[in-house]
């Protein structure tokens, strides 16, 4: 029968013969604070308290509180430099409580902590230092909003989810900060909620990041039923104990002293690697979840800097990183594709757009995919290192562009245009490098680093990355004896070209020519001498200068000598060699490493392909006269197909969204029409059985007793009539019995 | 005697008979009474929460505490043993958080009730009935005062939905009044079969003069009872026969050859006897849970019902039917219980996913808190079919979570009903601009219950889940596909609230003309506040720290899943033995 197992379970199959050293409640011991965590906790906490404080009485604060947003971020900034300083290649902090627990000898306990590491505290530095510029930035940005004060509360609240998700040591705090930062999220996108625009892009990006969650819910309880428990740190050592055998992964170990014997099918293992990675599709908008990317535009400029562009849409490819010892070789594979198919239509649908913002958006999905390709093609510190510079230059170009932005609605709002211009159109603009000349050679840097020309860091990292999956194809293929892996790289390739394009096009339509709306450009600017508000600048300024090469690598030209790769190395963040995929990974970075001449080429024709794109772009471009500019459209099917992003959001209208409601709607009337129904109708039926019940009780019930009545009344009246008083009655009724007594007795 | 329990349970009787006793006029005076009434058998509750010692052993039908034991209704049968019911009330992991739950919630709702104006007297009368009731029901260990409570409720809560109800009130009261009737009859059937097979060791004890009267038998002396009666020595005069549910947990305490008997041998329709029983009770239950199908008169009661009344029935009525299955249904038929595993988890995604989609259909922003109730409540029958540590911990959390969150919801929802009497999603657009601290706590008990971590919600549904993904490997129960599909709810979740703020509370400020004249749309009040700030503070408190709750629960749901386990495997195998030959 199904009952055959019992409260024992099954994993507890002991074999004699296999020896038990591993004790997980042993790997989940509490540990201790150090200084370290504990400011690490202050730097979690601070901006929570900062939010508490803003959102409640922000609107009572003096300068309605803004000074208690960017003064908090400040200090755990400083306190983030000072983290980094004590750990950054010279020691692991971790510090750990348990949380809550059951009196279970199979369940161990839950436990909650925050560990300092390489990454840890990059991510640190990273997270803090473009949140503070940010909001020192969105002061002149968001000057007399109505929600001046709530929305420092917001971004305090996504400083704070966005740092938990990088200071926990486990998977389950990982997931919960993970959905904190989806709220901070929609509450930014919805920010201005009148707009009904805003509020339908905030609700699609939650939406779309649970489809994505479903996934990383499903990897976590994969993980957890058989490797008991969330802990990063336990779920290695676990990991790597384990060992292959005939195709399976087994692991032993006890857990409360019970035996655990662990067997777990590759296929399995895949699957569940890909569940953590779904979590990564929704967050960092891989394809092909990357539709609510392009919508969350809607939110305020500064908000797409920092949440859509340098950080939480990298929580992604940071969550791959720390999970990176549970993919499998197939599960890496299947990211490297998906990052590539990212990384490509990102850029196809950056060629086409016109919104200043939309341009920068695909191309943070390209960038993502990336960063996701380099991942799964075991190029992990590459990756990494990607997400680091991206963070940079592409928080420059979005301020950059909501500086932009800002100068486009002063101007228009001064020459009071008949219709309404979209400010936000880069047909509209134009050779605004005169009117703002600060402006224009911030972004050109940050557009180099993205474009990845050389001496900026954007080459160096992206260069890692085409020089790990190179390496990452030829093993794959020679492995297999398959020349399709080689796709992906070259995929890499192509997207170089196209980014290039694609800024060559984006900055000759907003910098170059003339001004084609009919006003003066000079009314961009906010005053004669200054081209933007002062608190503006500074944060873009520092964010373009990081775009230099130089910072990230002594030698701009190589990545090689990068300090940040060096620090993120799979190697330096799991000791010991711990992942399922170690022996590609390590076949890969041997072969990357015997690659001396590769590297070269990859180099020169990256930046090759870069300077070509820009001047396909140019060339495209200079010669159509800014009247032409104005009116451009996408023309052929190809152009309406990226400008449309591949109609992916009507597909999925179409095959997702109106069935789901057309099934809710077609349930809710089987409620009424089939259950409530059947429910009336035997209740009617009820009521028809009691109306027969009523007539068979008045009739047969009521009736025989009637009957009965009626009966006895006659018979009552008959006797009554027999006894007359008359003697002679009475002789003739006993003769009259005498004789039938007689005639019963003759008869028998 | 420590009579603490019989303090939770009469004290709102006390205030009843308090209000019974004055005069109509004096309204003001009922309500405060009332008010006292329940902040009595709140700080009660709160203190046996704080007193209760999560760390007793407990193994199912042991570790009760507090527990007051007193014959009720005894008398002799002569050859046929003796009949007792007795007045049984005892605290456990199980119940604790519900008892806990139900003296807060019986608070807010008194606060909530403070606006009513039609027939005072008789509404709170009522009010205080049907907590005393649903306390009963939470505290009752015997099977008959348990029914006693659990059908006390019905009529309560019969007129407060009739009289103070919406339009279609008669409608929602009598409709809610069949489908619970029903249910009952179905329990009592289950009942009276369980009394006839289960006999009270100790009072047989005294019965066979083994130990004198009123002196407690000890373990051995109730083991060799126990022996005695399977070995069928003990004479029918002898046998007291009883109504604890805790004796009923016990397979020795049943007769040899009685109805319910795993070796009784009686089937009916091909199943066993103790099947078709588990099924009945079982059903009785899922009719309080409520669970799809036997879910529709739930939208239609929360609909009608006033709002103070929804919060009582969506935060503490619905939770008798999961309680009353892990406090009776499967520690009493442990062996149908695991065979039934995916039946019964079965219906819960079933209610997950019916009750998400048929939530994203509502137009009537309470009927969508209903049917979200319907999908939160299948959360609880699936932890509690996977048998596993994390499932049960988390289908009775999640009971606690849902109570103070839906209280939270229909509470948002009765502040918009105030206002503008009335409450159709598409009559309102962009009311943040005009309510932005009602907006605030609607998004909070929105994101609350669509599981955002750092609510309860979260951990309620995280062990669900991660309980009943793992029971195939650890229980045997459940195919892992069940858990999978269930994932799927906390999409849906998502989308039913997020849409419906973004029809109703974003965009341009703009409500349906006819309701203009009526409506006077103006921020939350004092009273407000007072209800809303401490739910959304509890169910934050116990969305952080999970080990306040736990602590309590988890030592007696271990209990649980081992009684469970153990005896469902052994007496499953006698079933089965007597059908298969």
């Amino acid at each position: 029968m199904r009952f055959a197992k019992t409260g024992v379970p099954t994993l507890l199959l002991l074999h004699p013969n296999i020896a038990y050293t591993l004790e997980l409640s042993a790997l989940l011991k509490p540990l201790a604070g150090t200084t370290q965590t504990t400011l690490a906790l202050v730097v979690l906490l601070l901006p929570l308290l900062a939010f508490a404080l803003l959102y409640g009485w922000g609107k009572h604060l003096a300068r309605k509180g803004d000074w208690l947003g960017i003064g908090s971020t400040g200090v755990i900034f400083a306190l983030s430099l000072y983290l980094f300083s004590q750990t950054w290649d010279t020691a692991t902090f971790h510090s750990r409580i348990i949380w809550f627990s059951f009196p279970s000898n199979y369940v161990a306990d839950f436990t909650a902590g925050v560990r300092l590491d390489n990454l840890t505290v990059l991510m640190l530095l990273i997270v803090t230092f473009v949140s503070l510029l940010v909001q020192v930035f969105s002061v002149g940005y968001m000057k007399g909003d109505a929600g001046y004060s709530r929305y420092f509360a917001y971004l305090s609240l996504f400083t704070f989810s966005m740092l938990g998700i990088v200071l926990v040591d486990n998977l389950l705090l990982l997931f919960m900060f993970w959905e904190l930062v989806g709220l901070s999220s929609y509450l930014l996108i919805g920010f201005w909620y009148q707009r009904p625009a805003a509020v339908a892009a905030s609700k699609k990006a939650f939406l779309v990041n649970r489809v994505g969650d479903i996934g990383l819910l499903l990897g976590l309880f994969a993980f957890y039923t058989y490797f008991r428990t969330f802990d990063l740190e336990a779920l290695r050592t676990l990991v790597g104990a384990g060992e292959w055998s005939n195709g399976i992964f087994s692991l032993s170990y006890t857990l409360n002293g019970q035996p655990w014997l662990v067997e777990l099918s590759p296929v399995f293992l895949t699957l569940a690697g890909l569940g953590l990675f779904m979590g990564c599709v929704g967050k960092s908008a891989q394809f092909p979840l990357q539709v609510w990317l392009p919508d969350a535009m809607q939110g305020p400029t500064p908000v797409s800097s920092l949440i859509h562009a340098a950080t939480m849409v990298a929580a992604g490819v940071y969550l791959l990183a720390r999970c990176y010892p549970f993919f499998t070789v197939d599960a890496l594979t299947v990211i490297a594709v998906i990052g590539a198919i990212t990384a490509l239509l990102g850029a196809i649908a950056a060629l086409t757009q016109y919104d200043i913002k939309a341009v920068l958006a695909f191309s943070t999905i390209s960038q993502l995919g990336y960063m996701v390709m380099g991942m799964g093609t075991g190029a992990h510190d590459a990756s990494l290192f990607h997400l680091t510079t991206h963070a940079f230059f592409k928080a420059a170009l979005f301020l950059n562009a909501g500086i932009i932005i800002h100068a486009m609605h002063r101007g228009l709002h001064h020459a009071h245009l008949p219709g309404d211009a979209d400010p936000q159109d880069i047909r509209n603009m134009g050779g605004l490098r005169r009117a703002m000349p600060l402006t224009f050679y911030t972004y050109l840097l940050a557009a180099a680093a993205l474009v990845g020309l050389p001496l900026f860091s954007g080459f160096l990292s992206k260069d890692a990355i085409l020089s790990g999956s190179w390496a990452w194809a030829q093993t794959m293929s020679a492995a297999n004896g398959n020349s399709l892996y080689y796709i992906v790289p070259v995929i890499g390739f192509v997207v170089v070209l196209l980014t290039a394009y694609y800024m060559g096009r984006h900055l000759w339509f907003i910098f170059f020519g003339s001004f084609r709306l009919p006003f003066d450009v000079q009314s961009l600017r906010f005053s004669v001498r200054q081209e933007v508000e002062r608190v503006m600048l500074l944060p873009v300024v520092l964010l373009a200068i990081l775009s230099l090469g130089i910072f990230f690598s002594l030698n701009p030209l190589a990545f090689s000598g990068s300090w940040v790769m060096r620090g993120i190395g799979i190697e330096v963040l799991t000791p010991k060699s711990t992942l399922l995929a170690d022996r590609l990974v390590q076949a890969v970075a041997a072969q990357d490493a015997a690659n001396d001449t590769a590297h070269l080429v990859i180099g020169i024709l990256s930046a090759l392909l870069g300077v070509a794109g820009i001047a396909l772009a140019v060339g495209r471009y200079r010669n159509r006269g800014g009247a032409l500019l104005l009116q451009e459209m996408p023309q052929g099917a190809l152009a309406r197909l990226s400008y449309h992003h591949f109609y992916l959001d009507a597909v999925y209208n179409r095959t997702l969204v109106q069935p789901t409601i057309w099934l809710a709607r077609m349930l809710y009337r089987l409620d009424k029409r089939v259950i409530d129904y059947t429910l009336e109708y035997a209740s009617k039926w009820l009521v028809v059985f009691a109306k027969i019940v009523k007539w068979f009780d008045h009739w047969v019930v009521d009736g025989s007793v009637w009957l009965i009545g009626a009966l006895s009344k006659v018979l009552g009246s008959i006797g009554r009539n027999l006894q007359n008083g008359k003697v002679q009655s009475y002789y003739a009724y006993s003769l009259f019995g005498f004789i039938l007594i007689i005639l019963y007795i003759m008869l028998n | 005697m420590n009579l603490i329990l019989s303090g939770l349970i009469f004290t709102p009787l006390l205030a009843a008979l308090v209000v019974l006793l004055m005069p109509t006029r004096l309204q003001k005076p009922m309500k405060v009474t009332a008010l006292l009434g329940t902040l009595v058998q709140m700080a009660l509750s709160v203190l046996l929460y704080l007193r209760f010692d999560g760390s007793a052993p407990a193994n199912g039908h042991t570790g009760y505490q507090f527990v007051e034991k007193l014959d009720w209704i005894s008398f002799s049968l002569g050859s046929l043993g003796r009949f007792q019911i007795e007045y049984f009330v005892g605290v456990d992991g199980v119940s604790i958080s519900m008892v806990l739950l139900t003296g807060i919630v019986g608070v807010i709702g008194v606060i909530s009730s403070w606006t009513i104006n039609k027939n005072v007297k008789g509404y709170f009368l009522l009010y205080l009935l049907l907590v005393t009731s649903v306390m009963g029901c939470f505290l009752a260990l015997d099977f008959f005062l348990f029914y006693l409570f659990f059908e006390f409720m019905l009529l309560p809560m019969y007129f407060l939905i009739g009289i103070w109800g919406g339009p279609k009130r008669e409608y929602a009261a009598i409709k809610f009044f069949i489908y619970t009737l029903v249910g009952s009859l179905l329990i009592l059937i289950v009942m009276i079969g369980l009394y006839t097979s289960v006999i009270d060791p100790q009072a047989t004890a005294w019965q066979m003069n083994l130990i004198g009267q009123g002196i407690p038998a000890d373990a051995n002396v109730i083991r060799q009872v126990q022996q005695m009666l399977q070995q069928g020595v003990i004479s029918n005069a002898d046998i007291v026969r009883t109504f604890s549910i805790p004796a009923m947990m016990e397979p020795a305490n049943f007769i040899p050859g009685s109805l319910l008997h795993v070796l009784s041998g009686v089937s009916l329709f091909d199943l066993p006897i103790r099947f078709v029983a588990f099924l009945l009770v079982f059903a009785g239950f899922l009719i309080k849970v409520p669970s799809v199908p036997v879910h529709t008169w739930l939208p239609d009661a929360h609909v009608e019902a006033p709002t103070p009344i929804s919060v009582l029935l969506a935060a503490v009525l619905l939770k008798v039917g999961g309680y009353g299955l892990i406090r009776i249904v499967y520690p009493v038929f442990p062996d149908a219980g695991a065979y039934f595993a995916t039946l019964v988890g079965g219906l819960g995604v079933l209610s997950i996913i019916y009750g998400a989609l048929c939530a994203l259909a509502m137009n009537d922003l309470k009927k969508l808190i209903a049917y979200s109730s319907v999908s939160h409540m299948g959360f609880v029958l699936l932890g509690l079919a996977s048998l596993t540590a994390e499932g049960v911990n988390g289908a009775i959390y999640m009971m606690f979570s849902h109570g103070i969150i839906s209280a939270m919801l229909f509470l948002v929802v009765g502040v918009i009903y105030d206002r503008a009497h009335d409450r159709m999603i598409l009559n309102f657009r962009g009311l943040a601009k005009r309510m932005p601290a009602y907006t605030a706590f609607v998004v909070i008990a929105f994101f609350a219950s669509l599981g955002l971590p750092g609510f309860s919600g979260f951990i309620a549904e995280l062990l669900v889940l991660l309980g009943s993904f793992g029971a195939p490997e650890a229980t045997g129960m459940l195919p892992r596909w069940l858990a999978i599909v269930a994932v799927f709810g906390i999409l849906l979740a998502a989308a039913y609230y997020l849409w419906a703020l973004q029809r109703m509370f974003f965009g341009k400020y703009w409500i349906f003309p006819e309701l203009r004249e009526k409506a006077s749309i103006s921020d939350l009040d004092r009273r407000e506040y007072l209800m809303l700030v401490p739910l959304a503070i509890l169910a934050l408190l116990f969305g952080i720290f999970p080990h306040l709750l736990l602590d309590k629960v988890s030592i007696a749901v271990s209990g649980f899943t081992e009684l469970v386990l153990l005896n469902g495997q052994e007496q499953l195998n006698m079933v089965l033995s007597t059908i298969i030959p």
